[in-house]
């Protein structure tokens, strides 16, 4: 019993080291110095302030919340409306095949992220491969602007999110008992009310877990929308980024920060609230 | 026996014991140094060169803020960064005399405002900001920022990243100095960029020079050295000086205190001063260059390119970069809300 005790504090060492040091330790150095005066030279003064977060409310700044939300938003939307066909389809298959499809969910991630932006530039542009089929078969005369827009930020998005969405969703559907689509349907419920009345509530966990773990990232993910948008936007993530790159102001984006994860923490409760419980979150 | 063994081992080890390998810790600009003038440094003095990039001046002070004194050897700040460098306390004088090559450099651009006596910089390379215009889709005079606003170039215009240069470029504009933090005047550089919007297709500061290049947009504010090599891909290009004047900005080797191989970076700024040396990065990565003695073994591809040479009478009445303080925030605002 002992010697088990033993055994599992070793592997979950290194994973504790992790926590504090890599995530707790940083995020609370966050958190301090968002209270600090900057000199305008980069560095910070010692002076307790809450000037970082009342700037926060500058009209400017709302405003990049307010954009980076709706870009967030649309993303998640897309990526449920293609997750769920996606899903289901594939949980009609035998156990290999949905194997097999899953793990080519995830083959793009053995690719680096930033590469795949890249990748999208040479499909996308102005006289990219879309174009030059499109305009070759006579679709299109001129050029259709594909990038450099938020129609080449959301494809990146939803491209680079789309996995954080299916995996719960297909983990949920696949828990769902057969038996009761069966009886469902046995019952005579058509294809639509078996997926509100059995599918669905079943993979409202899943919904929230994937929402969050793509309306998140969405927030900051500012190589997207610089290599897709052309940088003409800026979210949260490029706010910060500027911060603490040109500006020179970090306790400001340390506030900024802050103020994301006080958001997703919102998040968090209100789906607590609704009576989700978080272990359903962890059930990757 | 035994003992024999371990007298060979111990012989063995202080026969291996560490020759003083030399080693500079370099930290520069991203696509400044050809990879194969590194290399041959070190073939030639022996010197590892560890190097390590960074792509704005503020990455480059947070860099070295953030690091252990000492990590950095070499760095090369833009002028308004030497300053506010040493007003900070982080380079060390650099003794001219112990650089054979130092008498290589133009005149011009040595004892300028942001350090008035090249006690603690030595110019690397100059660089400016041009209008790059693709003549097969645009024919009209370009002569002035403001010709940029022309409702004809919806959507073809690409900018280097840079919130100073191009509101600073605005309040060129628009008449003021570029380095203006009057309220009022940043107020109308922040609309004349509201105006020049719907024709941004991007802002870009890893290689502008491809939409140019790729016909993805047909102007383009870039950097000179981007500006000459877009030129010599696509002929078409033809590189403007609008009448406003250009913004300006001189690179510089500066020696960080607490360097821990303070001869090595002696070895490595006299190296690059070498005339040879010069002009083999200068080919590679088309700035102006500020070496007297490079000059005269440039040929015409480089003289007569009027984006990589332009003349040395803008330094006189340069518009550089200043450092201005706490004002940044204000510029910072204005780059959140045009974007």
């Amino acid at each position: 019993m002992k010697n088990n005790k033993i055994i599992r504090f070793i592997f979950t060492f290194p994973v504790i080291v992790y926590s504090i040091f890599l995530i707790f330790l940083p995020l609370v150095y966050i958190f301090i110095i968002s209270f600090f005066e900057s000199d305008s030279y980069g560095g910070m003064i010692k002076n307790f302030t809450l000037n970082n977060y009342r700037e926060l409310f500058n009209s400017v700044y709302i405003g990049i919340f307010l954009k980076s939300f709706l870009i967030a938003l649309i993303t998640t939307f897309f990526c449920i409306i293609i997750s769920y066909p996606f899903v289901l389809a594939i949980s009609r298959k035998n156990k290999r095949i949905q194997k097999i499809l899953i793990t080519l969910v995830m083959v793009p991630f053995l690719t680096n992220s930033l590469i795949r932006m890249y990748g999208f530039i040479v499909l996308l542009r102005k006289y990219g491969v879309i174009n030059q089929v499109l305009m070759n078969l006579g679709i299109i005369h001129d050029p259709i602007n594909l990038m450099y827009n938020n129609f080449g930020i959301l494809i990146g998005m939803i491209y680079t999110l789309l996995p954080f969405m299916i995996l719960p969703l297909y983990n949920a559907v696949s828990a769902i008992d057969k038996s009761l689509i069966e009886a469902a349907s046995d019952l005579f419920a058509s294809r639509f009310k078996i997926f509100c009345k059995v599918i669905f509530p079943s993979t409202i966990p899943a919904l929230f877990n994937g929402s969050l773990m793509v309306f998140t990232p969405a927030l900051g993910y500012f190589f997207i929308v610089d290599i897709l948008g052309g940088g003409k936007i800026m979210i949260l993530g490029s706010l910060i980024k500027n911060q603490f790159l040109t500006a020179r102001n970090w306790p400001f984006g340390a506030a900024i920060s802050v103020a994301l994860i006080l958001i997703t923490f919102i998040f968090i409760y209100l789906y607590r609230k609704i009576g989700g419980k978080m272990d359903d979150l962890g059930g990757m | 026996m035994r003992k024999l063994l371990i007298i060979t081992f111990l012989l063995f080890l202080t026969g291996c014991s560490r020759e003083e390998t030399k080693e500079l810790n370099v930290l520069n600009w991203s696509s400044y140094i050809p990879d194969s003038v590194i290399q041959a440094f070190e073939k030639e003095t022996n010197i590892k060169v560890n190097y390590g990039t960074y792509s704005s001046n503020e990455e480059c002070l947070a860099k070295i803020s953030n690091t252990k004194l000492g990590t950095y050897d070499l760095v090369f700040p833009s002028d308004y960064m030497v300053e506010i460098m040493i007003s900070r306390d982080l380079l060390q004088p650099i003794d001219r005399f112990r650089l054979t090559n130092f008498q290589n450099l133009n005149p011009v651009y040595l004892n300028l405002d942001y350090d008035p006596k090249n006690e603690y910089s030595i110019p690397f390379i100059a660089a400016s900001t041009v209008i790059s215009v693709n003549r097969e889709f645009i024919q009209d005079e370009i002569t002035s920022y403001n010709d940029l606003l022309n409702p004809k170039y919806e959507n073809e215009i690409v900018l280097i990243e840079d919130q100073r240069i191009i509101i600073g470029l605005a309040l060129l504009a628009n008449g003021f100095d570029m380095n203006s933090t009057d309220e009022r005047e940043l107020e109308i550089a922040k609309n004349w960029l509201l105006k020049l919007k719907p024709n941004i297709k991007a802002y870009d500061s890893d290689s502008p020079k491809n939409f140019l290049i790729t016909k993805e947009a047909a102007i383009g504010i870039l950097w000179n050295a981007e500006a000459a090599l877009a030129k010599m891909e696509n002929p078409n290009i033809e590189n403007i000086f609008p009448e406003e004047g250009i913004a300006l900005s001189i690179d510089n080797f500066t020696l960080l205190k607490g360097a821990k191989n303070v001869d090595e970076a002696y070895q490595f700024i006299d190296y690059i001063l070498r005339e040879d040396v010069m002009k083999e990065i200068i080919l590679s990565y088309p700035y102006k260059n500020v070496n007297l003695k490079t000059e005269e073994l440039l040929d015409s591809s480089y003289l007569e390119n009027e984006a990589a040479n332009f003349s040395d009478s803008y330094i006189a009445k340069g518009k550089f970069v200043k450092n201005i303080g706490s004002s940044i925030k204000l510029y910072d605002r204005i780059w959140a809300f045009i974007k």
